[in-house]
């Protein structure tokens, strides 16, 4: 590029504003759940369905004095129910006896500018800001029933949950600093760290003579008269459950209910409070002794609807064989591989660079297990970063190739990635995947242990055992690390344990430390950026990463045979890439 | 070993079942490591017990040896050499063409090579290719025509016959030598007459050279000893009556003459041959006599084969002419060295390590090169075999271990350690030593663990790989194994990496259903290896898959139009071509001719001058894959994209990802160039950045690929067969079955032996033997070598098709959708 004159850069291939026009959203079809009805016929249904008379009744509650005992009350709903929000609330109020603010008049233009960047209401400082990277929308309905404001209870809805829709999202609550979430929809019923929630599962219909004839089908009684088959099924439609079993009375049958944790109310469904059955899964499966659930191994799963596929691999570690029912058609297959996450462990022992990829804020032990993942990652010689990108995507993810191997913290209904069709340009794993990966010696149990709580145990135990072997690693060693046996690709590879060749790379660390004496021609930054790999003590896997690569930032692909004119600098650029300066101007020009 | 001119490393090389190790025997017995009667049966260098029990060689030996010589033989060496002592270090290889890596392993650290070829099979497969090997490695070979005793004994040929049978066979060997030798390793052709030819039977424990009888034979007639040599070999016939050499074989009279071979060399051997195994007691003390053949009392007594064995060995002892050719024509390190140097490193020829290889300087810095692991009695440790080409290595010297990834400069697959010992190896045995001097064959302690199956080890930061060696043979065909109980998959997993150091060849992986995998070249090299897992390295007992062969894709034609994809922003186009990379060039960059790592410009050349490419496109490959070099690129042929190469490392790992998991059903891809026509890219770098850029450019490639007719290749065998005419109906049965297809079918001239040559898809090599030896009654034997990817006809979208049915199958097993996804899949509209 000539320097002497100053213009815009050429593309080659002429582009106009309509190659960078807004990228069309992908419309997703979201199906209701319920039937399209009109005016009261409309509200009875959604009254029913989501047990709204139980709800208010619950929300009226008042504490010692008199107040209500939740007063800033969220109520989350998952993309496929946010249809049904506005009756609800508009229910509730009726019930609760607020009423909208009819003075209000930024109520309306805001429930449709669902992604404004914040929304207030009247004077009375009703603030709610929206984190932008999750887009959630919640909108405050401020509703008096009593002229005094202390005794004001009020109502947001949550949607485009951060996250996995089926936990709490607690950071959308935090906003508007609620007290209490009600959660819509199918939940995971993981433990979240401190809210008090209520969950409304909804309640869908479901034919049970035709689950009865495709259980039939699928368990024919000669064959299966003595082995134990589990119920089970997604939250909604738990209820069912009991009624499936009855109709089943010549089979040996175990109901998995839901359980409820601290903190926990359900409505509209009243599971059987057992405290004397195993609990596991989130589950109280009804007549098992408590013990271990590895009781489960001898069991065949029968699940209503069709978990998500972390769930699913989940199950099918668990239980001798796994078949899902949706819609009356019985599947037993092919469902997620253990054995494909075995290879994966495999990749993250030979991984240098993990990236601990944040994919739950709400969920307890979150904040623990991130910290205690990257101290055993460096304690194993890897180096680690933790990365908060929102929902991951295929395109997030790549941006970031210096990375070896994602460790993704999510919920084990959604919040984790299993990449069954190999888009993921880097394997990713689960927490309890890479500790059994980053042992001095590999280990593999065959089970899938998602829970955080659980690997949080392992990891104590494991700590204690280890404790005593630790001081006679550190003697110092004349030699190197020896490189790592990758049986992925059947190679040695040197760059597993980045941190524990510290000492070799030391050595040329110094030696580049006396070429600093010298005064370097220009470009020294670059240059020198170029050439070290320890950062502040450490090593760095990124400045390595950067040392490999072709290009290594603006004018590193700049030769003296270029020309040695400097160029005038221009202005660029403004705003955000989202919509630019001078995008706005054109679309305001087009307008006109 | 510190006088380098005085040392011999060579090779034993043959194809399998030809005698080497019988032949090695009596290098061994000479050097009185074993006794003189079991030598020939003893097989010293097959030290593993399977190697015993089946009669064949696996892992290749190496022994050093002593050998002394007279001034006079001295004097005939046309290198420089000090004194009469000399040192042999001589590598034992197996025969079998499944083990042909082993014999890339032990070309590399030696510089000449004893070819033997069975005197009645003649020139073989296995021949062939490990000659080829060793012409492209620089090694000068030799050659020993084994099994005379057969050719005697069993056939009862003339001498005339035999000395044709001789001729031919060296006179095909010449051939196959002048094919593939470089012009820089001289006239490397053999010569029965310039005493690099020997004859003998390993068996009985006796050779001859022309030259041997020449000594003989020129104080008699009172000529020079080359001269008389000459003399003895080809149209050169003695008139008795006149006393007269002629090159007519007619007298005057008309009367035929004898071969003066046939007269001065077979002749003595044949009489003997007659009166001992005719038991005509009373001419045998006479004749040997005559030849000076002392017998002690109890060997008299001896009769038939057992006194024959015992007068060859006298008369003329085998390893006397194998060390007699090994010595005078096989080059020392010195002379050797200094014509390999450039094949045998990776940097510029003319610095300074170049130089001392080429110079074999022991006073420079350490170039050893560890062209494999050998075992020791310790579990899971082995020691690194290798050639110090310069330098000296000594007990407890501090070096740098640079594994095959290792670039200068960079920290990648780089070690620094203390060698613990260094070692000769011998045989069974080891010896320890202080140090080795620049040109011998060593032993290393105690850096095994850092270099899987071979390494270059120096004590220079600047000092650049010795190349790293490329196997004539591919590991197609591959098993899974499992573990019958889940506690046991670390034992498994440290097994396979012992098996994959242990093995020069041998590939271990775990596909994407999580199944480890070996992958070996065929179906005796992959029983040896489960064995070694099995019962050694892993030591536990394994579940083991039937065999499979791993397959490759690729297309046919250029894609039908231009493939478009845009990144996940929509922001960001790629317009890419997909076409197919002509077999040559695929097979040179396979075979390392056409290198990732070479110079752009270098490559470039080759490219143009020996491919037709347009220099501009060789000029601007971008990058080879999978894995960084494999028969897969990608060129550039944009113009004037602004901020292009800010991409080029993410459409590099892009296609890396993308040929490693091909669209078809997530093979390797093979023999595919994609020609990236134009580029769009956003202004604002965060939005062209590799998240952006690699998912598009793999799907991209995917695309173009779909639209460019893909196809699938498998792996196909050359199978030659060796048997009686009555045998052939049922090979051709057979092959027809399988898929086979005949190239050629000829008699070996004056045996009732035909060879039967054709190809053979590996897929339907299973249990191709046992076919083949019921329908023949157990006369044919085949030798299968992989030779070629073969495009299998047939649309592999197409379930209905051939390729079709192991496409879905694999995908069904693999967990993917059943269906090979269209084009349409990948390819984004405008």
């Amino acid at each position: 590029m000539s320097a002497s004159e100053a213009h815009a850069p050429v593309l080659s291939t002429h582009q106009d504003e309509s190659t960078f026009t807004y990228a069309k959203v992908k419309k997703g079809e979201v199906s209701r759940k319920l039937p399209v009805l009109q005016g009261e016929e409309y509200l009875d249904v959604v009254k029913s369905y989501y047990s709204v008379n139980e709800l208010a009744k619950f929300l009226a509650q008042k504490d010692d004095s008199g107040n209500r005992k939740y007063r800033r009350v969220t109520l989350q709903f998952p993309d496929s129910l946010i249809c049904d929000s506005a009756a609800i609330v508009t229910e509730l109020q009726k019930q609760l006896g607020l009423d909208v603010d009819a003075t209000n008049p930024e109520l309306k233009p805001e429930i449709e500018q669902a992604s404004s960047v914040c929304c207030q209401n009247d004077g009375s400082l009703n603030y709610c800001s929206k984190s932008e990277s999750n887009g959630s929308s919640c909108c405050t309905l401020r509703t008096t029933k009593n002229p005094d404001s202390a005794e004001r209870q009020r109502l947001w809805i949550l949607a485009d949950t951060s996250y996995s829709s089926c936990c709490v999202d607690e950071v959308a609550a935090e906003h508007v600093k609620s007290d209490f979430v009600v959660h819509f929809g199918d939940a995971c019923l993981n433990p979240v760290s401190s809210l008090p929630t209520a969950y409304v599962f909804g309640m869908p219909q479901i034919d049970t003579q035709l689950l009865v004839s495709a259980f039939k089908e699928r368990y024919p009684l000669a064959d299966y008269c003595n082995s134990v088959i589990v119920l089970m099924a997604d939250a909604p439609h738990t209820h069912h459950l009991q009624g499936l079993k009855d109709e089943l009375t010549e089979y040996k049958i175990v109901v998995a209910d839901l359980v409820a944790g601290e903190n926990m109310h359900f409505l509209g469904y009243t599971p059987t409070l057992d405290k004397v059955s195993l609990n596991t899964l989130n589950r109280v499966f009804v007549g098992v002794e408590l013990g271990d659930d590895s009781v489960l191994a001898e069991y065949d799963l029968f699940h209503i609807t069709t978990p998500d596929a972390p769930r699913l691999l989940q199950l099918s570690t668990k239980f001798q064989s796994v078949s899902t029912c949706r819609d009356g058609f019985v599947s037993q297959g092919p469902f997620p591989n253990l054995m494909r996450r075995y290879r994966y462990m495999h990749m993250a022992r030979a991984a240098g660079t993990v990236g601990i990829l944040v994919n739950t804020l709400s969920l307890s032990n979150t904040k623990t297990l991130i910290q205690k993942i990257g101290e055993r990652i460096k304690a194993a010689g890897k180096r680690h970063y933790v990365f908060v990108v929102g929902k991951p995507n295929v395109a997030k993810l790549a941006n970031f190739d210096a990375v070896d191997l994602w460790c993704v913290l999510g919920c084990d209904h959604q919040g984790i990635i299993l990449d069954e069709y190999n888009e993921y340009f880097k394997p990713i794993v689960t927490p309890y995947e890479l500790l059994l990966a980053i042992g001095d010696e590999f280990q593999w149990t065959g089970k899938w242990v998602t829970e955080f709580e659980k690997v949080l145990e392992d990891m104590r135990i494991e700590e204690e055992e280890n404790k005593p072997e630790e001081k006679q690693e550190t003697d110092a060693q004349e030699s190197d690390e020896e490189p790592e046996f990758d049986p992925v690709t059947g190679r040695y590879v040197s760059s597993a344990r980045p941190l524990r060749r510290l000492q070799h790379l030391q050595i040329s660390h110094e030696a580049e430390g006396n070429d600093q004496e010298e005064p370097q021609a220009g470009g020294a930054l670059v240059k020198k950026l170029g050439g070290t790999v320890i950062l502040r003590d450490t090593v760095s896997t990124a400045a390595v990463h950067l040392q490999n690569r072709e290009w290594k930032g603006l004018g590193s692909d700049w030769t003296d045979q270029d020309s040695t004119e400097a160029a005038l600098v221009e202005e660029g650029t403004s705003g955000i890439a989202r919509g630019y300066q001078f995008d706005n101007e054109d679309a305001f020009k087009n307008q006109t | 070993m510190d006088k380098v001119t005085n040392v011999r490393n060579i090779s034993v090389i043959a194809h399998v079942d030809h005698g080497k190790s019988t032949l090695t025997d009596s290098l061994v017995q000479k050097a009185g490591i074993i006794s003189a009667a079991k030598a020939g049966d003893a097989r010293f260098m097959d030290t593993r017990k399977d190697e015993q029990e089946r009669g064949i060689t696996i892992k290749s030996t190496a022994i050093s040896l002593y050998a002394g010589f007279d001034d006079e033989d001295v004097k005939e060496i046309k290198q420089k050499t000090e004194g009469n002592d000399f040192l042999i270090n001589l590598i034992d290889s197996p025969g079998h063409v499944d083990f042909s890596s082993e014999v890339t392993a032990a070309l590399r650290v030696t510089d000449g090579a004893l070819v033997v070829v069975d005197c009645v099979e003649g020139v073989c497969v296995q021949t062939e290719t490990v000659l080829r090997q060793a012409l492209q490695e620089r090694i000068k070979p030799v050659v020993i025509i084994n099994k005379v005793d057969r050719a005697l004994l069993e056939l009862q040929v003339t001498k005339e016959d035999l000395y044709q049978s001789f001729s031919r066979t060296v006179e095909s060997v010449n051939v196959i030598i002048s094919t593939y030798s470089e012009k820089t390793l001289g006239d490397a052709q053999v010569f029965p007459e310039r005493g690099t030819v020997a004859f003998g039977s390993g068996l009985h424990g006796w050779a001859f050279t022309v030259r041997q009888f020449a000594i003989r034979y020129s104080k008699k007639f009172g000529v020079d000893r080359a001269k008389m040599a000459e003399r003895l070999w080809g149209d050169s016939f003695f008139n008795p009556k006149t006393k007269k050499w002629t090159n007519k074989d007619k007298d005057a009279d008309g009367k035929p003459l004898e071969r003066a071979f046939n007269m001065f060399v077979l002749d003595p051997i044949f009489r003997l041959f007659t009166s001992i195994m005719n038991f005509k007691k009373d001419e045998i003390p006479t004749l040997l006599e005559k030849l000076e053949i002392n017998l002690k009392a109890d060997e008299k007594e001896l009769e038939g084969k057992a006194l024959l064995k015992v007068v060859m060995r006298k008369f003329l002892p085998a390893a006397d002419a194998m060390l007699e050719m090994i010595v005078i024509h096989l080059p020392s390190p010195v002379t050797a060295q200094a014509y390999r140097a450039e094949t045998l490193y990776e940097g510029p020829s003319d610095d300074e390590h170049c130089q001392a290889i080429r110079n074999c300087d022991p006073k420079a810095d350490l170039m050893l090169y560890v062209s494999k692991m050998v075992p020791t009695s310790d579990k899971g440790r082995f020691y690194a075999f290798g050639r110090v080409f310069a330098g000296t290595v000594k007990s407890g010297q501090k070096v740098r271990i640079q594994g095959p990834n290792y670039q200068v400069g960079k920290k990648e697959d780089l070690f620094l350690k203390s060698i613990q010992r260094t070692v000769l190896m011998m045989g069974r045995s080891v010896e320890q030593i202080d140090d080795c001097p620049a040109g011998n064959i060593v032993g290393l302690v105690g850096i095994d663990q850092f270099l899987l199956k071979s390494g270059t080890i120096t004590t220079s930061e600047t000092a650049h790989n010795l190349k790293v060696m490329k196997f004539s043979v591919s590991p197609v065909v591959q098993v899974a194994v499992e573990v019958k109980n889940a506690n046991d998959l670390p034992k498994l997993v440290e097994g396979l990496k012992r098996l994959s150091k242990s093995d020069p060849c041998v590939l271990t992986s775990i596909n994407e259903s999580g199944e480890h995998i070996v992958a070996a070249t065929g179906e005796l090299h992959l029983e040896i290896c489960l064995n070694d897992l099995q019962n050694d390295h892993a030591g536990i007992p394994l579940k083991i898959s039937p065999p499979v062969v791993s397959y490759r894709e690729t297309v046919t034609a250029e894609s039908s139009m231009v493939a478009l994809s845009k990144s996940p922003n929509k922001h960001n186009r790629i317009y890419v071509k997909a076409q197919p990379l002509d077999e040559e060039v695929s097979l040179d960059i396979e075979a390392g001719v056409v290198d990732a790592r070479d110079d752009f410009k270098a490559r470039a050349r080759i490219l143009a001058d020996k491919h037709g490419w347009d220099v501009t496109d060789a000029r601007k490959i971008w990058c080879f894959g999978p894995d960084g070099n494999g028969p897969n690129v990608v060129v550039d042929q944009t113009k004037a994209v602004q901020y292009l190469n800010e991409i080029k490392d993410s459409v590099v790992a892009a296609f890396q990802w993308a040929t490693k998991e091909g669209p078809i059903f997530g093979e390797n891809v093979r023999s595919v160039r994609i020609n990236i026509l134009d580029v769009t890219l956003h202004a604002d770098a965060i939005h062209r950045g590799g998240g952006q850029i690699i998912p598009t450019m793999r799907r991209v490639t995917y695309a173009s690929m779909l639209l460019a007719e893909p196809a699938i290749q498998e792996p196909v065998f050359l199978v030659e067969i060796q048997c009686p005419e009555n045998a052939i109906g049922g090979i051709y049965s057979v092959l027809n079955r399988k898929r086979g297809q005949v190239i050629s079918e000829e008699q070996r001239p004056g045996t009732p032996l035909f060879t039967v040559k054709a190809y053979l898809p590996v897929n339907e090599s299973f249990g191709f033997s046992g076919e083949l030896r019921q329908s023949t009654g157990g006369q044919a034997f085949p030798q299968l070598i992989f030779d070629h990817w073969a495009v299998m006809g047939g649309d592999p979208t197409d379930p209905t098709s051939k390729p079709g049915a192991i496409v879905r199958a694999k995908r069904e097993r693999t967990g993917q959708k059943p269906d090979v996804p269209g084009y349409e899949e990948y390819y984004d509209k405008l």
